[in-house]
């Protein structure tokens, strides 16, 4: 998985960012699009810790789990707070890149914007583990997953601007508006110093929607993992 | 020799419906790409280009098609190596067919079932950028089912060629987006060969972008659908190559690989 995000991440670089920049209208979109790309990768490497739990579930790892002498709450959130850790390894190499090209113009802008998307992988993770739960079935998870990952995703600003996104469809624009990948997109634009294209003027506003988005799921992922999975209800 | 592949394309079809939901996922994002990346990137177009190709969501609709139809017909290999690595392959090599027919069998196989797939994208293309002619839908669909068998030979020969699923994974990664970022199926041929005359991008992959088998399905299906860039025989005579080169390589690789393994 690693190798193919790690080529996926470079080929969108190296092709589609540097053919894409020449393609549009904005100025300096290659390191609009190269950030976006990295908010992209991180998401997508945050969501695998759900399929991990069906994995567990099948080898029998589930209910030694829940044997040990930990409270279910803390369960949820140690593995939230994996998948995130875990989605960061995969992607800190790949982010190093961007950084590379992209640049940072002010260091605690951009340990702000760390912190914000450490957040956000942390509440991915969260929202992984509770569709997991709830939807039992690893195919059907599979295909939930391809499908808003799509959506997610294209209904963002990590791939072009808000401005564009209300332009070409209001309704998209409003979508875009709350969700939570163009929070930590608009964030680690600002933290790498990309502001020309940003859409909040205030950054606290970005992150209090990250931090919204992170306790939401956390707190849904607790609550619905105490009750659905005492007496193998999550088989 | 036809009743003994239609068992083979009859096994790989089931499977492939065993797929079914996942397929229905694969065409949601699709769906997505084009209803949702394409819309907004038609507004964020450079002047220069919009002249060129004058609308984004019309020039993206005949690449979605193609990079669908190549997904799909590729799903193939993965297929084949799994099967390699289940040892499953000495069962096939025990039922009374002559390896060519085994070896033409999945090559076919994984061709016509990317044309299934990619039928409902074409479909939707036509229906938001125009229909063909008489004379041009035939011609649209023999050389996608030619790039559909080609593809699924290449995919064919990788998943022999490769040992573990890791390697499969990982030459198909290198393989997907070398065809798919490296062509014009998401922007136009002109673009990559004004960074090549630039000295921005290599030589060799703006020659490479130009050969590629999915820009030239791609710019054939644009220039009956759209008439630019203008119709020319050197855009069938690619894909046919390619389909001739991988169906006879992936033909040759299984038989020998499969009963080395």
């Amino acid at each position: 998985m690693v190798i193919m995000r790690a080529i996926w991440f470079v080929s969108q670089i190296a092709f589609f960012g540097l053919i894409a920049s020449r393609m549009v209208v904005m100025e300096d979109y290659f390191r609009f699009y190269v950030s976006g790309l990295s908010v992209m990768t991180l998401y997508s490497a945050a969501i695998f810790i759900g399929f991990d739990i069906y994995e567990e579930a099948e080898h029998g790892v589930f209910e030694y789990l829940l044997s040990l002498p930990v409270s279910r709450r803390q369960l949820v959130l140690g593995r939230s707070i994996g998948g995130g850790l875990r989605a960061f390894i995969y992607v800190g190499p790949l982010m190093c890149i961007a950084l590379y090209v992209v640049g940072i113009t002010n260091p605690l802008n951009f340990l702000v914007a760390l912190f914000a998307l450490f957040l956000f992988a942390f509440g991915v993770s969260g929202l992984s583990i509770t569709l997991a739960v709830v939807i039992k079935s690893s195919d059907r998870f599979d295909i939930l997953m391809g499908v808003l990952d799509a959506l997610i995703v294209r209904l963002s600003t990590a791939m072009y601007p808000l401005s564009f996104v209300k332009e070409a469809n209001p309704f998209y624009g409003w979508i875009a508006n709350f969700n939570p990948v163009t929070y930590a997109s608009e964030l680690f634009r600002w933290g790498v110093g990309i502001e020309s294209a940003l859409s909040f003027r205030n950054p606290l506003l970005p992150l209090l929607g990250i931090v919204l988005f992170f306790s939401f799921f956390i707190f849904l992922g607790i609550m619905l993992y105490e009750r659905t999975i005492e007496g193998g209800g999550w088989r | 020799m036809k009743r003994h592949i239609l068992y083979i394309l009859e096994n790989d079809f089931r499977n492939f419906f065993r797929y079914k939901w996942w397929l229905v996922g694969l065409i949601s994002m699709n769906l997505a790409d084009l209803f949702i990346m394409a819309i907004v990137y038609n507004r964020m177009l450079n002047p220069e280009i919009a002249k060129q190709i004058k609308s984004y969501f019309d020039f993206f609709a005949p690449g979605l098609t193609v990079t669908g139809l190549f997904a799909s017909a590729f799903m193939i290999g993965r297929e084949v190596n799994m099967e390699k690595r289940a040892e499953y392959h000495q069962y096939l090599l025990s039922l009374p067919l002559t390896r060519l027919e085994l070896a033409f069998g999945r090559v076919l196989s994984g061709g016509l079932r990317g044309m299934m797939y990619m039928s409902p994208l074409l479909l939707t293309c036509f229906a938001f950028v125009g229909f063909p002619t008489l004379i041009q839908l035939p011609i649209i669909l023999s050389v996608l089912f030619f790039l559909a068998t080609g593809i699924s030979g290449l995919s064919i020969a990788i998943a022999v060629s490769t040992r573990s699923i890791d390697k499969f994974v990982t030459a198909r990664g290198l393989i997907y987006y070398l065809l798919f970022f490296c062509s014009s199926v998401f922007y136009p041929s002109s673009l990559i060969e004004q960074l090549g005359r630039e000295g921005k991008f290599p030589m060799l992959l703006v020659q490479f972008a130009r050969i590629n088998p999915l820009s030239n399905a791609a710019d054939l299906i644009r220039s009956f659908l759209l008439g630019t860039p203008p119709f020319s025989p050197e855009m069938v005579f690619s894909v046919l190559i390619f389909s001739a080169v991988f169906t006879s390589m992936a033909a040759f690789a299984y038989i020998k690989l499969i009963e080395r393994a």
